[in-house]
């Protein structure tokens, strides 16, 4: 492994937890994971030890986070506590703070309507299934509205102000 | 008892028909369900808990206040807007600073977190608090005679310390009791603890190994158990395993995967009496099988 260029201080920056240096490198957290049978597969324990040796440039260009399931099985299993979990997602908003290619599209869409999906449209289906009409924000102008403007205040939609329509 | 009833987005865009099942079933069981008007994404992991804590916990309080100013818990179908609101809510609880920040952040919007409203899984509720004696007590039709298998949802058994109910999450035993409730009989299969893969970037990532990894579950389900179902509580268990099923079909060139999927609450709600075309009528994997031997 090349160390030249490692920054020694960068778990900081992605992964402020003193738990993270307890990672023994046992890989219990892979061999329960759904995305660790992906290609390129998740292996958690080397993302661990990449933040820790401070491998920036690797780390920036490793999709392998965004193919986590979120089932947590690793959290609940890593016998020292690193929550590789935790850990997974800090990865990805430090990601998305240093390139806003990794933004994800859902947060447009959550921002817009406030759903990942079109709820509350399919009226006629809903009907006919005896259901009642849904008060949902999207319905709702002003709550919408301050939705929006309490996600404006957080870091990487100001940051990326222009992905949301302004 | 009441409880906030939170949708998260693809329940009533999607499958209504769940939606409809427990609206229909919680009441008969003495759980009176109110909406949760206003709510947006949970939000889900993929999202905001991927870009930052501050938009991330910012969105679940909005969620969570909501309940709190009806003064209910809330209780949840989807296992990740359940894990969401869940690690959200305890995010907020045990970080006074993240709760400030939180309540900065909602201040403008009329809204406040407190951390007064549980967050709580339907089949927890189901399993907890109303309790498979009294299911069993008040079903008017019954699953006898058919074999079952449960998919327990990960995001309601991991981390334990954060979104546990069971009394051990390696050995759950909840979904099993809930559906030996309604009279069916649950084979148990070596895999019946994988998770479905579904949730998250692995399916949109590495598709093939996503297939694969399912594929390996229904393979034990086939070679191990009888089943003449699927009962999940988790509405992306619920799609993935039946477009799945599909998927794999069409691979090996027969119809060899077609085990029928069921949400609980819509077994619980046919076997309560109420009709199959309004709780459970939309799906890819025919389930006349199951529905015309209930009875
Ligand atoms: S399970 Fe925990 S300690 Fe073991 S390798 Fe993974 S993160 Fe490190
Ligand atoms: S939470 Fe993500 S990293 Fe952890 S086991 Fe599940 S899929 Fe793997
Ligand atoms: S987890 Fe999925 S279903 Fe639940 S609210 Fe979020 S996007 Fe919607
Ligand atoms: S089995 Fe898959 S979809 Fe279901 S709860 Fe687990 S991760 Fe979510």
């Amino acid at each position: 492994m090349d160390l030249k260029g490692s920054i020694p201080d960068l778990w900081k920056a992605i992964y402020n937890t003193g738990d993270l240096h307890h990672c023994f490198n046992c890989s219990t957290c892979i061999s329960g994971c759904p995305a660790s049978f992906g290609d390129p597969p998740l292996l958690v324990r080397n993302l661990a030890r990449k933040v820790i040796l401070g491998l920036e440039e690797e780390l920036l260009n490793d999709d392998t986070p965004w193919a986590c399931v979120s089932c947590s099985k690793c959290e609940e299993m890593c016998p020292m506590d690193v929550k590789p979990f935790e850990m997974i997602l800090s990865i990805r908003q430090w990601q998305s703070a240093n390139d806003e290619t990794r933004v994800p599209p859902s947060i447009v869409e959550i921002y817009k309507r406030g759903y990942t999906q079109a709820v509350g449209v399919n009226t006629e289906l809903r009907d006919s299934l005896g259901l009642p009409e849904l008060m949902t924000i999207t319905k709702n102008p002003e709550q919408l509205q301050m939705f929006r403007e309490m996600l404006m205040k957080t870091p990487v939609v100001s940051a990326n102000d222009y992905m949301f329509g302004g | 008892m009441e409880l906030c009833l939170f949708l998260g987005c693809n329940t009533p865009a999607i499958r209504p028909d769940v939606e409809r099942a427990i609206r229909a079933s919680m009441p008969v069981l003495g759980i009176d369900l109110v909406d949760a008007d206003n709510y947006v994404c949970c939000p889900a992991f993929g999202a905001f808990p991927s870009t930052d804590t501050d938009s991330w916990l910012a969105t679940s309080g909005w969620n969570l206040s909501i309940a709190e100013q009806k003064g209910c818990d809330i209780v949840v179908q989807c296992g990740s807007c359940y894990s969401s609101l869940r690690m959200g809510r305890e995010h907020i609880m045990h970080h006074p600073d993240k709760k400030d920040r939180v309540n900065e952040l909602l201040e403008p919007t009329g809204r406040r977190v407190e951390g007064t409203s549980k967050v709580r899984h339907v089949s927890e509720v189901l399993y907890k608090e109303i309790g498979p004696e009294t299911i069993a007590g008040q079903i008017k039709k019954s699953l006898k005679g058919m074999n079952g298998v449960v998919q327990y949802p990960c995001h309601t058994l991991f981390p334990s310390e954060v979104v546990g109910f069971e009394d051990s999450a390696r050995a759950p035993k909840g979904m099993r009791q809930l559906v030996e409730a309604l009279g069916a009989n649950v084979n148990s299969y070596s895999r019946e603890l994988q998770c479905c893969g579904g949730a998250g970037g692995f399916m949109k990532s590495t598709p093939e190994q996503a297939i694969e990894f399912a594929k390996s579950k229904f393979d034990a389900i086939l070679a191990e158990t009888q089943t003449d179902f699927i009962a999940v509580s988790c509405i992306t268990c619920l799609m993935h395993m039946e477009n799945v099923q599909n998927t794999l079909n069409k691979r090996v060139g027969e119809e060899r995967y077609k085990i029928p999927v069921f949400d609980y609450n819509q077994l619980l709600a046919l076997c309560l009496g109420f009709e199959a075309k309004q709780v459970a009528s939309i799906t890819n994997v025919s389930r006349d099988s199951v529905l015309s031997r209930i009875a």
